[in-house]
C-alpha cells in the first residue's frame, strides 16, 4: 500500500529539515535582527522565497504554493516585527519581544481570530434560516444582547436551568479535583515510600494517562455497562456469594441509565489521578530528607510531618496543577460526551461545555452558542483570576 | 547474666520492628497492585475484546484470553481499513507538531523567565485564559480560516492548528523548568564572551531537557488523540488521523467492536512508548512551579 | 558553521517541500465527494457500484471519493462544510435531516433535475416538502420489522399475546435458556412509532407534534413494562447490546431495520426469518413502523457540467440492474418501481416479509419540525426507561419540549 522506504526517507528529511529551520529561527531570533544586514538579508531572502513560489506553483505544484506563500507571510511578519522593534521601539525589550513573537503570532492567529469572530456571531444572528444569505452575501443582521439574555433565560437542555447547570459544573469540577489531589497524594505517597519496583509502579500508574483519552473512556463506559461491564458482574458475583450483601442492596446497578453523573465521575477521577500524582511525586522528591530527619529527631508524628512539612513545600507545585486541574475539569467534554452522548442521552451528567456542545449542534443556532461559549469563559476567566489574586497561587507561576 | 538478657530484649524489639516494618511494607505493596491493576485492568479488557472472535464480541465473559481467542480482528485492521494511512498521517502530524510546538515554546519561555518587560504578566495570564475557551467553540471560524487559507485536508493545516494548541502549557512548563536554573551560570558565559543566543543555545536548552522531553510529551500526547479539530479539518479519508479513522468503524448503529478494540490497542502503543521512553523525565521535569529550597 | 548551516536549511526544506504535503486536486470537476453514514459492512457493495460507474465508457477520469461520518457528524459537517463554502456533491442517508437541509437552503430539489416517476410514490413522498423533492430514492423502506430466530422459535407470533405466551411460558421457563426473550432498542424513539401506531397515534400531525396523547402514553407504557414488568427486554440495552444478544442466539426475537438483513442472514442462513411485527393484541391493530428509504441528496451549488455529471452518476446508480444488485447484497427493498416487481423479491421468502412490513407501515414524517419531535422524544422516552420519570409525565415533558424547540429552531 505505502511506499514504505520512499516515504520513510522522505519523513527523515522533513523532519531534518524542520529542525535546520529551527536551528536558523533560533539564531535569528537571538539579536541577529540588530545586525545592520539583517533587513536587507531578510527582504532579498523574501524576495527569493516569492520568486521561488511563483516559479513553483507556475509548475503546477498547487499545494507547494501554499507552502511557501505561507512562509512566506510569517517571514514578512517577522521583518516587520524586527523593523517596529528597531525604530519604533528602538530596542528596548526588543529582544524579548522578537523571542515571543512566534509563539504569539500563532496564537493570534488560532485563538485571537477565531475569538473575535465568536464575539461577532454572538451579537448578530446566525441560525438556520439565516445561512444561505450569510454564506451568499456575509451580513448578518444584528441583535444586540437578544442572545445573552436568552442564555441566562433559556436552556440548552429541557430539564436543567442555566444557573443549576452552573452549579452542576461547580460541583463537578469540585469533586472531580478534589479526589485527583487526594488520590495523588495518596498514590505518590505511597510511591515514595518504597524502594523495590518502584519504577514498575510508577510505569503501570500511568497507564490511563497515557492511553487515548477516546479509547481509555469508551473502555471505562464498558466497564459499567450494566450487562457486560466488570463493576456489575462483579458486583452480582459478590452478591451471589455473600447472600447477606443482597439484603444490604449489593446487586447490579445501571450505571449509565440511573447514574450518570456519578459513572461520569468516576472515570474522570480514574483518568486525572496519574497526572497528579506525577506531579506531586515530583514534588515530595525534591524536598529535602534534611527536614524529615530533624523532625523525626524532634519527634513529629508522621500526621505531623506531613502537615507541617510537606503540604507547604509542596504548594508551590500544586497551586498551578490545582489551577490548570480545575480549567480542565470545568471544559472537560470527553467523558461526559463519550459517556453519555450516545446512550439515550440523558442530561443527567451534562455540565455547562457539554450542554454548549449540544446547544451548537442540535439546532444550529451559531449565534446562540456563541453567547453561551462566551459567557462560559468569562464566567470561568473571571474566577480563576480572582482566585488566583486571593490564594496568591499565581506567585509561583509569574516569578 | 543481666547484660546479655538486655541484648536479647533489644533484640526482640528490633525483631517486632522489623516485622511490623515488613506487614508495612507488604500493606504498601497490595496497596499498590491493587491501583496498578485497576489503571492496566482495562487496557488489558480492550485486548480481550480485541482477541474475541467475532460472534462474541460483547460478552460477560472476563477471561483475559477469551476461549477461541483469534488473531483475526487485527488482521481485519489492516485488511479492510486503511489503519496504515491512518497511522502513517498521524504520525506526521504528531511529530511535525511535538518539533514545532516545542521548539516555539522553548523561546517564549525564555522570554518570560529571563527578562522583564511590559506585558509580561499579561501574558502569562493570556497563556491560562487559553486553556478556558471550551471546546468546539472556536471550531467553526477555525474551519472558515482553514478554508480560506486552503489548508484543508493538508497536514500543513493540521500541524500549524495543533502546534499552537498546545502551546500555552508547554510555555508554562519550560518557563517554570528555566526559573529553577541559576542566572550565574549563563551570566559567566557571556563574560565569557558567549552571545545571548550561545548561552540559551549552550547552557540553557541543555539542562532543560527533563522539560523540553516533558513538552514534548505533551505537545504528542495531545496530537495523537486530538479529535475535533481533526475532524473539522480532514476529509479526505486517505489523510484522515487514526482517531477519525476509529470512528468509521462506528456506523449508523452498529460499532465493530472487535476491530475497534485491536485499532485502539494498537494506536495505543505509540504513546505509551513514548510515554515510558520520557517517563526518566516525566517527575524532574513537571515543574509546573518550582520547589524553592 | 554559520553558512554550513544555512546551506543545509535551505536543502532540506526544498526536499522536504519537494515531498509534497497533500497531493494536488486534479480535475476537480471529474471528482464527485460523496459522503455517507452506512454500517461498515455496505462499504464494499457502494464501492463496487461507484468503479462499476468509473468503468463506463468516458468515465476514466472521474474519481469518486466517499468519506464516511457518523450520523450526527455528518449533520454537523454538512452544515459547516456548507457555510464554508465546500459541501459534498452527493449525500447519502435516510431523509430524516432533508428537511433541516432544505431550509437552510443546502440541498437541491431534484424533481426538475431526474424522472422521479419511475420510483415507487411513497418513497419519493417521504421526502417531499413544501412541494419539493429533495432527494433520489435508492432504497424503499429503512423501515423495522420482526427477525427471529428459527431455531429458538420456529414459526414468528403473530400477535403480541402470542408473543409474550412464547416468552412467557417457553423462554421464561428457562426451557430454552434464554438470558430475555426478545431484543428491543429502548432508548431510541424510531424503535418506539411502530407501537405509537399501534395504540393509534402519531408524533406529529402536519406541523404539530401530538405527543401528550393516549397513545404515546400507552405505547411507553408498554416499553416500560416490558422490562420492568415482563421483564422480556433487557435493560439498559442499545443497540449494539441487541444486535450482540441476538447474533450470540440469547434471544428469540429482535425488532431491527432492513439494514441488518443481510448480515443477519449471512450469519444464521435458513435459521433467520422476518415477518411481521406483530399485531397489539389490546388494540388489535397492526404496529407501523416508519417507511422511507435512502436517499442522494445534491448540494445546492451544483450546476452545469458538474450537475450532469452527477446527473449521470445518480442515475446509474439508482438503474434496475444495480437496484436488483442492491437487493442481491444488501437486501434492501429497490426504490425503482420497475425492480420491484423482480422475482428476486416475490421468491425470497425474507424480502417478501420485508415488503409485508412496509406496506403495514407508514411514511415517515418529512416536516422540518419533526426534528425538535426526536430531540425532545429521546431524553425522556430514556427517563421513563430507566424509571427516573413515571410514562405521564414523560409524555406531557416530550410535547411542551417539542413545541419550545420547534419555536427555538426558527427564533
Amino acid at each position: 500500500m505505502l511506499a514504505p522506504v520512499a516515504q520513510v526517507l522522505q519523513f527523515a528529511l522533513l523532519i531534518g529539515a524542520f529542525v535546520a529551520v529551527l536551528e536558523g529561527w533560533l539564531h535569528y531570533h537571538f539579536k541577529y535582527h540588530e545586525r545592520n544586514w539583517f533587513i536587507p538579508a531578510a527582504v532579498l531572502g523574501t524576495a527569493a522565497l516569492v520568486v521561488f513560489a511563483a516559479l513553483w506553483t507556475a509548475g503546477g505544484g498547487v499545494e507547494a504554493g501554499r507552502v511557501v506563500s505561507l512562509a512566506v507571510g510569517t517571514a514578512l511578519a517577522e521583518c516587520l516585527a524586527a523593523l517596529f522593534f528597531k525604530h519604533v521601539v528602538k530596542g528596548r525589550h526588543s529582544l524579548p519581544f522578537m523571542l515571543l513573537a512566534p509563539a504569539m503570532l500563532g496564537l493570534a492567529a488560532l485563538i485571537a481570530y477565531p475569538m473575535v469572530f465568536e464575539v461577532y456571531l454572538a451579537f448578530h444572528d446566525l441560525k438556520l434560516t439565516t445561512i444561505m444569505a450569510w454564506s451568499r452575501t456575509g451580513d448578518l443582521p444584528f441583535v444586540g444582547l437578544k442572545h445573552f439574555r436568552k442564555v441566562f433565560t433559556s436552556s440548552p437542555l429541557s430539564e436543567v436551568g442555566f444557573w443549576e447547570l452552573s452549579l452542576r459544573t461547580v460541583w463537578w469540577t469540585f469533586i472531580n479535583v478534589f479526589f485527583h489531589v487526594a488520590g495523588g497524594f495518596v498514590m505518590a505517597l505511597l510511591l515514595n515510600s518504597v524502594t523495590r519496583f518502584k519504577g514498575v509502579y510508577r510505569m503501570l500508574l500511568i497507564v490511563p494517562w497515557a492511553m487515548p483519552q477516546v479509547v481509555a473512556v469508551l473502555a471505562m463506559r464498558g466497564e459499567f455497562h450494566s450487562q457486560y461491564g466488570f463493576v456489575n458482574i462483579m458486583l452480582s458475583k459478590t452478591a451471589a456469594w455473600l447472600p447477606f450483601l443482597k439484603d444490604v442492596g449489593v446487586g447490579p446497578v445501571q450505571w449509565l441509565g440511573q447514574h450518570p453523573f456519578l459513572t461520569c465521575t468516576i472515570i474522570n477521577v480514574w483518568l486525572g489521578i496519574p497526572f497528579m500524582t506525577v506531579v506531586i511525586l515530583g514534588g515530595l522528591q525534591s524536598i529535602s530528607r534534611h527536614y524529615y530527619d530533624a523532625a523525626s529527631i524532634d519527634g513529629a508524628s508522621a500526621f505531623q510531618q506531613f502537615r507541617m512539612i510537606t503540604l507547604p513545600l509542596i504548594r508551590p507545585v500544586l497551586a498551578p496543577a490545582v489551577t490548570l486541574g480545575t480549567v480542565w475539569t470545568f471544559n472537560n467534554i470527553n467523558v461526559i460526551y463519550l459517556v453519555t452522548g450516545q446512550a439515550g442521552g440523558t442530561e443527567d451528567a451534562d455540565i455547562l461545555v457539554s450542554a454548549l456542545y449540544k446547544a451548537a449542534f442540535a439546532f444550529y443556532r451559531y449565534s446562540y452558542s456563541a453567547a453561551f461559549a462566551l459567557v462560559v469563559f468569562l464566567m470561568l476567566f473571571v474566577s480563576s483570576m480572582v482566585w488566583l489574586k486571593w490564594s496568591k497561587g499565581s506567585e509561583s507561576l509569574y516569578d | 547474666m543481666t547484660e546479655s538478657g538486655a541484648s536479647l530484649e533489644s533484640l526482640r524489639a528490633l525483631r517486632l520492628h522489623r516485622r511490623r516494618e515488613a506487614l508495612k511494607t507488604a500493606l504498601i505493596h497490595g496497596a499498590l497492585i491493587l491501583a496498578c491493576a485497576a489503571c492496566v485492568y482495562p487496557l488489558l479488557r480492550i485486548l480481550a475484546v480485541s482477541l474475541r472472535p467475532g460472534d462474541r464480541i460483547i460478552s460477560t465473559d472476563l477471561a483475559l484470553i477469551p476461549q477461541g481467542a483469534t488473531w483475526a480482528s487485527y488482521v481485519k485492521v489492516f485488511t479492510e481499513t486503511n489503519f496504515l494511512f491512518w497511522l502513517w498521517n498521524s504520525l506526521v502530524i504528531t511529530v511535525a507538531t511535538s518539533v514545532a510546538g516545542v521548539a516555539l515554546a522553548s523561546t517564549a519561555a525564555y522570554a518570560f523567565s529571563r527578562f522583564k518587560f511590559p506585558g509580561a504578566k499579561l501574558g502569562l495570564s493570556l497563556l491560562l485564559g487559553t486553556q478556558m475557551l471550551p471546546a468546539g467553540m472556536l471550531l467553526l471560524p477555525l474551519f472558515l480560516m482553514i478554508m480560506r487559507l486552503r489548508l484543508m485536508n493538508t497536514y500543513l493545516g493540521m500541524v500549524i492548528a495543533y502546534s499552537v494548541s498546545s502551546l500555552p502549557f508547554s510555555i508554562w512548563i519550560l518557563k517554570g523548568y528555566y526559573d529553577t536554573i541559576p542566572r550565574s551560570l549563563e551570566e559567566a558565559a557571556l563574560v565569557d564572551g558567549t552571545s545571548v543566543f550561545g548561552a540559551f543555545y549552550r547552557i540553557v536548552l541543555p539542562l532543560s531537557t527533563p522539560a523540553l522531553a516533558i513538552a514534548f510529551l505533551f505537545n504528542f500526547t495531545q496530537a495523537w488523540n486530538e479529535y475535533l479539530v481533526a475532524r473539522v479539518i480532514l476529509t479526505d479519508s486517505f489523510k484522515y488521523t487514526w482517531t477519525l479513522g476509529l470512528f468509521d468503524l462506528q456506523g449508523q448503529y452498529l460499532t465493530q467492536w472487535g476491530m475497534f478494540a485491536a485499532a485502539s490497542l494498537l494506536v495505543t502503543i505509540p504513546v505509551m512508548g513514548v510515554f515510558l521512553y520520557s517517563s526518566k523525565w516525566l517527575l524532574t521535569g513537571m515543574t509546573l512551579g518550582g520547589v524553592k529550597g | 558553521m554559520r553558512p554550513a548551516v544555512v546551506v543545509i536549511s535551505a536543502g532540506l526544506l526544498a526536499a522536504a517541500a519537494s515531498c509534497r504535503l497533500a497531493p494536488q486536486d486534479q480535475g476537480v470537476d471529474r471528482a464527485i465527494v460523496v459522503w455517507e453514514q452506512e454500517d461498515a459492512q455496505v462499504f464494499p457493495y457502494i464501492d463496487s457500484v461507484f468503479d462499476a460507474f468509473k468503468r463506463l465508457p468516458g468515465n476514466a477520469d472521474v474519481r469518486i471519493v466517499r468519506n464516511h461520518y457518523q450520523t450526527e457528524d455528518l449533520r454537523q459537517q454538512f452544515l459547516t462544510a456548507s457555510i464554508a463554502g465546500s459541501p459534498p456533491d452527493l449525500l447519502m442517508g435516510p431523509s430524516d435531516t432533508a428537511g433541516i437541509y432544505s431550509i437552510a437552503g443546502f440541498i437541491l430539489p431534484v424533481e426538475k433535475v431526474f424522472d422521479l416517476s419511475a420510483f415507487n410514490k411513497p418513497v419519493v413522498e417521504a421526502i417531499t416538502l413544501d412541494g419539493h423533492v429533495w432527494g433520489v430514492p435508492m432504497t424503499n423502506g429503512n423501515h423495522l420489522m420482526l427477525m427471529y430466530n428459527k431455531r429458538l422459535s420456529p414459526t414468528a407470533p403473530r400477535t403480541t399475546d402470542e408473543l409474550f405466551a412464547f416468552c412467557e411460558t417457553k423462554a421464561k421457563a428457562k426451557a430454552l435458556k434464554l438470558d430475555y426473550c426478545m431484543a428491543f432498542n429502548l432508548g431510541e424513539p424510531f424503535w418506539l412509532m411502530p407501537w405509537l401506531g399501534a395504540f393509534g397515534g402519531w408524533p406529529i400531525d402536519d406541523k404539530t407534534p401530538t405527543l401528550d396523547t393516549k397513545p404515546m402514553l400507552d405505547a411507553v407504557s408498554l416499553v416500560v413494562d416490558l422490562i420492568y414488568k415482563k421483564k422480556y427486554v433487557p435493560m439498559e440495552c442499545e443497540y449494539n447490546c441487541t444486535d450482540t444478544l441476538f447474533k450470540e442466539g440469547k434471544v428469540a426475537f429482535i425488532i431491527n431495520g432492513d439494514w441488518a438483513i443481510s448480515t443477519y442472514r449471512d450469519k444464521f442462513g435458513k435459521d433467520f426469518g422476518v415477518a411481521k411485527i406483530p399485531k397489539l393484541s389490546a388494540t388489535g391493530r397492526w404496529p407501523t413502523p416508519m417507511v422511507s428509504g435512502r436517499y442522494f441528496m445534491l448540494n445546492s451549488k451544483l450546476s452545469g457540467a458538474k450537475l450532469e455529471l452527477v446527473k449521470r452518476f445518480v442515475s446509474f446508480y439508482t438503474n434496475k440492474e444495480n437496484q436488483i444488485g442492491q437487493v442481491k447484497s444488501l437486501m434492501r427493498l429497490p426504490a425503482l418501481a420497475e425492480a420491484a416487481g423482480a422475482g428476486i423479491i416475490r421468491d425470497d421468502p425474507i424480502l417478501k416479509a420485508s415488503m409485508d412490513q412496509i406496506l403495514a407501515g407508514k411514511p415517515m414524517p418529512m416536516a422540518t419540525e419533526m426534528r425538535a419531535v426526536w430531540d425532545s422524544v429521546r431524553p425522556h422516552l430514556g427517563r421513563a426507561v430507566n424509571k427516573k420519570a413515571t410514562p405521564r409525565e414523560a409524555v406531557a415533558k416530550m410535547q411542551s419540549e417539542a413545541v419550545s424547540k420547534i419555536k427555538e429552531m426558527t427564533d
